[in-house]
This record gives structure tokens, C-alpha cells and sequence, in this order.
């Protein structure tokens, strides 16, 4: 069921309570988990916190913990999938559940004892009704034919229509309410796509509770602007959305706006800037910055020899001589630097990138540490898939986690660090995937899949990595193809994921248009695919559109997946 | 003395102490089975309500299909009266529907058109099936409303009608036929009568065969039992003797429904005076009643059970043909059953048989019935309770003095005490009764002291003592007079030598080990 009172139905219950935290490793989930870690610290919850990064992890956490725990709070995960099936759990624990992930699942919604969502009530949620998809009528029927059995039979009898068709009617009946049902069911369930983000609602307790911090704030902010590099909503949504945060950052953040009244330098302080959409530039050169940056490099289509000169000429237009954009950004001349977010807008205009500036937040603290909230989303996500092995499988988690707390700037300078890498071998795999012609046309869907041996492969095992991948390659591949058709179709993308097991890792996302609704069918596609086709995969992941499949079952499972979508 | 002039008007209910058999049987109250059938109607109309809409918006296309007219009250007078036989089938059909949607149908509307006589005329048209079928169901809905609304089927000729449709070559005529006969059968003793001088049994019984589909079989089980139902007066003999061996095949039938309706009219037929009981009893379907009584199905268990219960309400000779028909090895099981109303009627069941000669009592004694009885006095429903309070009572009356000294050594004094604290007078002064009749027993073995001893060990002096303040009469000079003769103390003399005989007082008495 929906959680009204957040408060009443969610947090004061917990307050009390042993609680097991389960949380998914994308950055908006670690983002909610800060706040609520925050919240719990100040009210002296006993919590234990445990990472799961799929439906496996899940599983093993609850069942390891579910006798010690009767309270579990799942952050982006558990809400699209029928948890007390998948679960079991006893009748006395309660989840609850703040998941991005839509639609959720019907009876996670329609559950009144155990699940309790905590979703923003005002997204766009498109439940079935509860008559359309549950229908007990027959149960009470016999019920109450149970509590009259033994009493006298009636004196009189009438004889009622439905006697005579009572049977084939009924029957009739059920099949058509059946086949509405299924009907229902495939239109909510086609479709997976994002809510509100999971940061964002866990402020919203914090502040009905009048416990917001300016910290809880910013990680709200990294939350949202996580939705959005990952491309999980609508233009509009995220436009929306900064909107409701830009009022609590003014809330937050009115002091030091006269002399009298400012603050020391070393406390925190988060702006609203209209700033430019270049991945990381304040912590890289510009010119690295524009290069690897998805939407510069695929306007200017960067991968070609034409590409690099328009480059040349949008900086010669803006007049910014080479020998200072690829020097560090801090070390640029303040001259330059002054006027620099027009200056760019003017210059990209002319080269049509019409978007190169967008609504964002920074944050300041101390003298030299401002950070833009993209800074912030890059160098978690990349400490969180980071291929280098220092531990434990819970070592990537903890670190990103970590590196969300200002005092752990070593471990997010890391992450910018672990960024940049992640950005440059994104490019150049897009690169050498458009100028070798390795994105196919496969009539439904575009395809594309990577060879064992192409440099940084690996990276791209992880799912959030293949995922920036696969949509900076199709925002590239659009940009590239004369292909009108082409420009249409979702991209599929495949990458070889454990050589030992014999496994690919392949992500579906959808068509790369101006006006995406960001609404994702693969997630259904491939779990019929895989079932017709018996092929061997596994749906760990959280979204349903990544999945893992052996290698052997690729064509066949592609196969049926083509028929599937034509 | 007043109390012992109450207990003898009250002995006289007892079969084996009364003079006049109509007065040895505890009759049932009929109330509780009114309402109980009250009850299942409202049930049935709720359901039926929750399932109206739907079941209407589902019936309009199937209306389409079959391309029937929607009539008005008045269209169909004009087309029933009508010569067309189209339009008076149509319009006879338009009515039927009305008549049998679930809410509100319109039965009195429908039979101040005055057309009831003309549907009966329709059951008469050989030639046209469909048009008596239309008419046949219409006027069992009809019959099937209240006294007023089957009277004007009665009055418009339809027995006779009714009765030549039984023998129809279309079975689902006959059927409708069948249950029509049953509704009509069912408001009372004079219409059931009425019937069956218009010799309905034969041409009813005659469609009872191996393949008769079970439907069918269920309905004319349950008119069978209609004809059965209802006292003052009895249902004819000869009807009667006609009906039984053909309900005692249907008990053999393996459709629970018609083993239920069979058992019930059974259990109608038990409902009377010893020689009506005997006529069943003749039968030699006892056993196989008994069998029934022990189904796991509450619906057959119920009526068997029922039917059990009036055997015993007979002569000694016909409760004992119960015993040994086996009833006293089911019992137990049903006196610990869930539902308490089946608690009930064992109970009630038990206490005629404990109201029979000491033969019997012992019976009941060598069969286990003590310990469950002990049981249900302790935590049974309140009205199952209160059957066996009775059933002790006419246990204390009717048996031995080692009977008793049985009685109060399977621990039957600490619930039977305890319900002195029930709100019923009625009750209280059965109990009160019961412990005279212990204290009697007593008496006679020169233990006076112990139960005395015993009594009060289990508060049960202080209770009777509680009672001196009652609001009623009766049970303030019960509890006064059993006090004043066995628990006066030294004032009495009767008691010295009772406790002087050995020579001491014994207070390590339990109520397990109590001993006369």
C-alpha cells in the first residue's frame, strides 16, 4: 500500500525498531541512504545497512538477517517485483519500500499489511484498479454458503435466471474478466520507467519532520541530477524537480547574501546555477571536458577527422586559444574564465547546440571546494563500478557511499579521478564503434555488441558503465546515420560480462528522441525472448532491461526478440 | 411445599415419571429454527444482492440475442389475454423474467393483472412446450412468495395442472412442475393435504428412477420433503407410508444434497407423536441414520442428527432401538463438535436418553458419554450448556444410586456448581434440583457430610448461599431449603450420626476419590 503520512505510517513506526536497510548501487539510492543514515544518527535508530546490487543480493540479505529484523527499508529496489512472492516472509515483517522504479508492482501496491511504499503520491503512476485485477467475489460466495450449511432447508423456493445459465455465464464471465485483466496488466507493465528519485522523497520526510539539513539537501540535489545523466526521466520531470529543490536551496541558503550577514567560507553553501553541460570541466580542461563529453562530442561528431576541426573553430570562434583549454580549468586565465558560460552558449548556438547550458546546483565549502552536482554523480557512479579490485565486493559501495560526505574529499577526488577515465573510454569505444560501423540495424532495434579484446571491455561489464555507453553511442549513432529510420529505433547493446562463465551482459534503452517519454519495453521483450527461446539468463539486475545471458543463447535469444518487436 | 409442587409439574416433562404422552417430550422451540431460517434467507439475498448488477448487465445482451421485445405490465395482459400464441409465449416469458430477477420481483403486481389463471390455462397446451414451461416457472415463483401470493396460485387451479405436468414427456416441464408442487407443498399443512388428496405422491414418486439426472433428483427430494413437512395435523398416513420407502432409497443416493433433504424430511416425520416415530422406526432405517449422524458433511450430520434427537423423545422401546442402532458411539464426537449448535442438539439428544429407565442410563455410562458430557457442562456454548444441565437433571432422576456415585465421581459438581452463577432462573433451578436429588442419594448411603464437604470445597455453598438473594422466588426458597437442610451445622441433628459413625471428620475428601 501507499504511505500517506510519511511520518506517522514510516518513521515513527521504525524509530523504535531494529531496522535492515537494503540499498541498490546507483547513486540516487547511496544519495536517499545518506539522508535516512543522517535522520537515524539523530534519533539513535539502531540500523544495519547492507548493499544489494540485485535481486540475488536481495534475497541472500533477507534471508540472512530476516530473524534478527522484523523492519526492512529497501531504497531503489523491491518495488517492481512482487516481494512477498519472491521473499516469503513471515507474516510479522514489514517492508518498506522507497523505489524510483515504475510501475510498481500490483500487489506490492494493493497489500495493506506488509508493503508500504513510500512513493510520491503525485507521480504519474497509472495503477489498475483493484476490481480490474483482484476479484474474490467466488470465495465469499462459498463462505457464506458455509456459515447457513446444516440449517433447514427453505419452505419455498423461487427458481432465478441465473439457474439455467448461472453455469456457462459465470464461466463466461470469468474468462473475459481474465482476458481484461491480462490486457490491464500488459499496458501497466510494458513500460519501465523512473519516479520521483529516491533522494528526494527521503528529504521530503526529513523536512515534513522539520529535521532537514543543508547537507540532506545536496544529496537530494546529487540524487535527482543522478536520474538525469542516467537519462531515467523526462526533460520535464528533471525540470520540475529542480524547481521544488531550488526552493529549499533558497530556504537553506539565504544568509551571506549582505555583508552583515555572511557566513565563514568553510561552511557549506549550495547555488542554483544555470551552468554548462560539460562533464567534470571545473576539475579537467576544458578542452578534455568538451571532448568527452557526450553531447558536444556527438554535435560536433568528434569521432571525425571534419568533427576535430569543427572543434577547432567553435574554440576559435569563442577565441579561446588552445594553450589555455587544455590547461587545467583552475589555471585558466580569470579573464577568460569571467565571461565564459556566454561566451560558450553564444559560440554553441552557432554550432548547433542549443542546450549547452542547463538548471543545476553547485556547492561551496572552504575556499578552493566548489563542486557542481554532475562532479558529484561522475565520481560516485564511478567509484561504485570501479573494475580495480581493493576488497570485498562491499569495498565499491562503502567508498561511494563514503565519498558523498564532504569530509572524505580524498575519496571523491578519487572518483573524479576514476571519472575522467570512465568518460575517455566511453568516447573512445563510441568512436571506434561509429567510424568500424559496429552499430547494426536489426529492423525492430538497433544492435550493438562488443568483442572480448577491445580496449576497456571490462568497464564495461558493469551495468551503469554500459548503460552511459550505450546512450552516449546512440545519441552519437543518431547524430551520424542519414539513416531517418534509424534515427528512430531503441539500441540494444551487448558486451561480454565473466569470459570464465561464458556470459554477456546486454542493456535495451529506448529511442533517442527529442521528446522521449524515457519509457523502457525491454525489460518485457527480453523475458519473453528468453522464455520462448529457453535461452539461459539471468534477471538480477533491479531494472529489468539488463540482463545477463550465456553466450551460446545470444543469436537464438536475439532471434526470437526480432520477431518479437517486428 | 411450593418447591416440590414445581418439581413434580416439572417431572411430569420427563417420558419415564409423566402420565401423558403428549406431555413427556421436551418439544423443541420453534423459534430458534425461525430464526435460524430467517437468518439463511436474509444470507441469500444478501449475496444474491452483491451479484444483482452484474448478473443484469450480463442478461441484456443474452435479451438481444433472443431478440425479445421488452414488455410493459399492460402489453402483457393485453398479449397474455390475446389469441396470438407468439405474443402470448413472448409475454409470458417477459413475466417469468420479472418474476425471477433477484430483487424486488414483482409477484403482486403480476397477480393484480389477474392473469394467474390464464398461465394455468397455458399449462395445459400440450402443443406448445415452450409456452408451458414460460408459465409453469412463472407460477412457481409466484407460489413461491408469501402465504397470500401461493394462495392465489392455488385458487387459480394450478394443483391440479401441476400434478397432470408431472407425467409431461419434457423432463424440464416435469421439473419446473416438481418444483412449483414443492413451493406450494411447502406453505403449509392445508395446502400440503390439498395436494396430496390430489394424489400427487404416485406421479411425484414415479419420477424418482436410477436415471433421473440429479438435478432433478435434488428437486423432487425437497418437494418429497415438503410433503413430509408440518404437524397439526400429521401429514396422511397412507401419503406417508407411500413417501418412506422411496426417501430411504434417496439416503442411499451419493448426492449430499438429496442424502440431506431425505434426512431432513426424516427428521419431519420424527417430529410427532410415538406412533409416527414408530412408523419410521419400522422402516429399519435407523441404522443407517446413525451412519449419517456421523457424516463429516455439517448438512447431513445436522438433520440426522435432528431426526436422532425426536427417536429418543419416544418410548423407552424406541430409544432403545436408537441404541442400538449405535447412537450413544457418535454421540461423544458430536458433543465435542466446533459448531455449537450441533453441541446443542446432542446434548438435547443425550438428556432424552438419560431421561430413560437406569437400563439405559447405565448404557450411557458404560458407552463414555459422562466425560464429554462433564466437558460440555464445563466449556460448551451457553444453550448447549443449559441441554446439559438437563441432561444431568434427568440423570439424577432416573438413576441408581451408584449411578449417581458415577455421576458426581466423573467430576460432573465443579461445572454444574459454576452455572449457578448463569443469568437463566430457569437454570439455577434445574441445577438446584439436581443437587437435591444428589443430597437424596446421599442420604440414602449415609455420606450427607462428605457431599456437603464436597460442595463447599468447590464454592459451592458460598454460590447456593448467593442465591438466598435472587430476584426469583422460586430459586431463593430452592437455595433456602437446601441450606437450611444440610447446611445448618450443628443445628441439625439429622447430621451427627452421618459424622459420628466413624468417629471423625474427614476433610482430606477429593472430589475425584469422593466416595459414599
Amino acid at each position: 500500500m501507499f504511505i500517506s503520512d510519511c511520518r506517522r505510517e514510516f518513521y515513527d513506526v521504525i524509530v523504535s525498531q531494529r531496522v535492515l536497510l537494503l540499498v541498490a548501487s546507483d547513486v540516487d539510492a547511496l544519495c536517499a541512504c545518506k539522508i535516512l543514515q543522517a535522520l537515524f544518527q539523530c534519533d539513535h535508530v539502531q540500523y544495519t545497512l547492507v548493499p544489494a546490487s540485485g535481486w540475488q543480493e536481495l534475497e541472500t540479505a533477507f534471508l540472512e538477517h530476516k530473524d534478527q529484523f522484523k523492519y526492512f527499508v529497501l531504497i531503489n529496489c523491491g518495488a517492481n517485483v512482487d516481494l512477498l512472492e519472491i521473499l516469503q516472509p513471515e507474516e510479522d515483517t514489514f517492508f518498506f519500500v522507497c523505489d524510483s522504479h515504475r510501475p510498481i508492482n500490483v500487489v506490492n501496491v494493493y497489500n495493506d499489511t506488509q508493503i508500504k511504499l513510500l512513493v510520491k503520491q503525485d507521480d504519474d503512476l497509472g495503477v489498475p484498479a483493484y476490481d480490474d485485477i483482484f476479484r474474490d467475489d467466488e470465495d465469499e460466495e462459498e463462505d457464506s454458503e458455509n456459515e447457513s450449511e446444516g440449517s433447514e432447508p427453505s419452505e419455498k423456493r423461487r427458481r432465478f435466471e441465473e439457474d439455467i445459465i448461472e453455469r456457462t455465464m459465470k464461466r463466461r464471465q470469468r474468462r473475459e474478466w481474465e482476458a481484461r485483466r491480462r490486457e490491464i496488466l500488459f499496458d501497466y507493465e510494458q513500460y519501465e520507467y523512473h519516479g520521483t528519485s529516491s533522494a528526494m522523497v527521503m528529504f521530503d520526510l526529513a523536512w515534513i519532520m522539520s529535521k532537514d539539513l543543508n547537507d540532506m539537501l545536496w544529496w537530494a540535489i546529487v540524487g535527482l541530477t543522478d536520474q538525469w545523466i542516467q537519462d531515467k526521466i523526462t526533460q520535464m520531470k528533471y525540470v520540475t524537480d529542480i524547481g521544488i529543490l531550488q526552493r529549499h536551496v533558497s530556504r537553506h541558503n539565504h544568509r551571506n547574501e549582505d555583508e552583515e550577514n555572511s557566513l565563514s567560507i568553510d561552511c557549506m553553501r549550495i547555488a542554483f546555477e544555470y551552468d554548462l553541460r560539460l562533464a567534470l570541466y571545473q576539475h579537467w580542461s576544458l578542452y578534455e571536458s568538451l571532448c568527452n563529453t557526450s553531447y558536444t562530442s556527438a554535435s560536433l561528431k568528434l569521432w571525425s577527422v571534419q568533427g576535430q576541426k569543427r572543434l577547432h573553430e567553435f574554440l576559435a570562434d569563442m577565441g579561446l586559444p588552445l594553450k589555455q583549454v587544455k590547461q587545467k580549468f583552475n589555471s585558466m586565465d580569470m579573464s577568460l574564465k569571467e565571461n565564459l558560460r556566454e561566451m560558450i552558449e553564444e559560440s554553441a548556438n552557432k554550432f548547433g547546440m542549443k542546450d549547452l547550458r542547463v538548471q543545476t546546483f553547485s556547492i561551496h565549502f572552504g575556499f578552493k571546494n566548489k563542486f557542481s552536482a554532475s562532479d558529484i554523480v561522475y565520481a560516485t557512479a564511478s567509484l561504485m563500478e570501479n573494475i580495480e579490485k581493493e576488497g570485498p565486493e562491499t569495498t565499491n559501495f562503502i567508498k561511494a557511499l563514503d565519498s558523498l560526505s564532504r569530509g572524505n574529499l580524498d575519496k571523491l577526488h578519487q572518483g573524479l579521478a576514476l571519472a575522467k577515465k570512465q568518460l575517455r573510454a566511453i568516447q573512445q569505444t563510441v568512436a571506434s564503434c561509429i567510424c568500424t560501423n559496429l552499430v547494426i540495424s536489426q529492423g525492430p532495434f538497433l544492435y550493438c555488441s562488443l568483442m572480448e579484446g577491445t580496449p576497456d571491455v571490462k568497464l564495461f561489464s558493469k551495468p551503469v558503465s554500459l548503460c552511459l555507453l550505450s546512450k552516449y553511442l546512440l545519441k552519437s549513432f543518431v547524430c551520424s546515420t542519414k539513416n531517418k529510420r534509424c534515427k528512430l529505433l531503441p539500441l540494444i547493446m551487448a558486451a561480454p560480462m565473466d569470459v570464465e562463465q561464458g556470459t554477456v551482459i546486454m542493456v535495451g534503452i529506448p529511442p533517442e528522441t527529442e521528446s522521449s517519454d524515457k519509457k523502457n519495453f525491454f525489460g518485457r521483450a527480453f523475458e519473453k525472448a528468453a522464455d520462448s527461446t529457453n535461452s539461459r539468463t539471468l534477471h538480477n539486475h533491479f531494472d529489468m532491461s539488463i540482463i545477463e545471458l550465456k553466450t551460446e543463447d545470444r543469436s537464438k535469444f536475439l532471434d526470437a526478440l526480432i520477431s518479437l518487436l517486428s | 411445599m411450593p418447591v416440590l409442587a414445581k418439581q413434580s409439574e416439572r417431572m411430569r416433562q420427563f417420558k419415564n415419571k409423566g402420565k401423558n404422552a403428549a406431555d413427556l417430550r421436551r418439544q423443541r422451540v420453534e423459534v430458534n429454527v425461525e430464526l435460524r431460517k430467517a437468518k439463511k434467507d436474509e444470507q441469500i439475498l444478501k449475496r444474491r444482492n452483491i451479484s444483482f448488477s452484474l448478473m443484469e448487465e450480463n442478461l441484456s445482451p443474452e435479451d438481444k440475442r433472443n431478440e425479445i421485445v421488452q414488455f410493459s405490465l399492460e402489453e402483457i395482459v393485453e398479449a397474455v389475454n390475446g389469441s396470438n400464441e407468439e405474443l402470448q409465449l413472448q409475454a409470458t416469458q417477459a413475466a417469468r423474467r420479472m418474476l425471477s430477477r433477484q430483487k424486488e420481483p414483482p409477484i403482486n403486481q403480476i397477480i393484480n393483472l389477474g392473469i394467474i389463471p390464464r398461465l394455468v390455462e397455458f399449462l395445459t397446451c400440450a402443443d406448445n412446450a415452450s409456452l408451458q414451461f414460460e408459465a409453469a416457472w412463472a407460477l412457481t415463483n409466484i407460489a413461491a412468495g408469501n402465504s397470500d401470493h401461493t394462495k392465489a396460485v392455488v385458487e387459480g387451479g394450478a394443483i391440479p395442472a401441476f400434478i397432470s405436468l408431472l407425467s409431461s414427456p419434457h423432463m424440464h416441464i416435469s421439473e419446473q412442475s416438481v418444483w412449483a408442487l414443492g413451493n406450494i407443498a411447502g406453505d403449509g399443512a392445508l395446502y400440503r393435504d390439498a395436494l396430496i388428496n390430489c394424489s400427487v405422491v404416485p406421479p411425484l414418486l414415479a419420477l424418482v428412477s436410477p436415471v433421473t439426472p440429479v438435478g432433478f433428483l435434488r428437486n423432487i427430494t425437497w418437494t418429497l420433503s415438503n410433503l413430509c413437512r408440518n404437524k397439526n395435523p400429521y401429514p396422511p398416513l397412507d401419503a406417508v407410508n407411500k413417501i418412506l420407502p422411496v426417501l430411504i432409497c434417496l439416503m442411499e443416493h451419493e448426492d449430499k444434497e438429496i442424502i440431506s433433504d431425505s434426512c431432513w424430511a426424516l427428521s419431519y416425520l420424527t417430529d410427532g407423536s410415538n406412533d409416527r416415530i414408530q412408523i419410521v422406526l419400522d422402516t429399519g432405517i435407523l441404522p443407517r441414520v446413525v451412519e449419517l449422524m456421523a457424516s463429516p458433511e455439517l448438512i447431513i450430520m445436522t438433520p440426522a442428527l435432528r431426526a436422532i434427537g425426536n427417536v429418543v423423545t419416544g418410548t423407552d422401546e424406541q430409544t432403545q432401538a436408537a441404541i442400538d442402532a449405535g447412537v450413544l458411539a457418535v454421540l461423544p464426537c458430536l458433543l465435542r463438535h466446533a459448531k455449537p449448535t450441533i453441541q446443542k442438539e446432542a446434548a438435547w439428544t443425550l438428556s432424552n436418553i438419560a431421561a430413560g429407565p437406569c437400563q439405559q442410563i447405565q448404557q450411557l455410562i458404560t458407552c463414555g458419554l459422562l466425560p464429554p458430557l462433564v466437558e460440555l457442562l464445563d466449556k460448551g456454548d451457553f444453550k448447549a450448556q443449559k441441554e446439559a444441565v438437563w441432561a444431568v437433571a434427568n440423570f439424577t432422576t432416573g438413576g441408581t444410586v451408584e449411578q449417581m456415585v458415577e455421576l458426581v465421581r466423573s467430576g460432573v459438581l465443579k461445572p454444574l456448581l459454576n452455572l449457578l452463577l448463569a443469568k437463566d432462573s430457569k437454570t439455577i433451578l434445574i441445577i438446584l434440583d439436581t443437587i437435591s436429588n444428589l443430597f437424596l442419594a446421599a442420604e440414602k448411603l449415609g455420606e450427607t457430610d462428605r457431599l456437603c464437604l464436597l460442595v463447599e470445597e468447590l464454592d459451592g455453598l458460598e454460590k447456593i448461599e448467593a442465591l438466598q438473594t435472587h430476584e426469583n422466588n422460586t430459586v431463593y426458597r430452592a437455595a433456602l431449603n437446601i441450606i437450611e437442610k444440610y447446611f445448618s451445622g450443628e443445628e441439625n441433628p439429622d447430621l451427627e450420626p452421618g459424622t459420628g459413625q466413624d468417629g471423625l471428620y474427614d476433610f482430606s475428601v477429593k472430589k475425584q476419590d469422593f466416595n459414599f
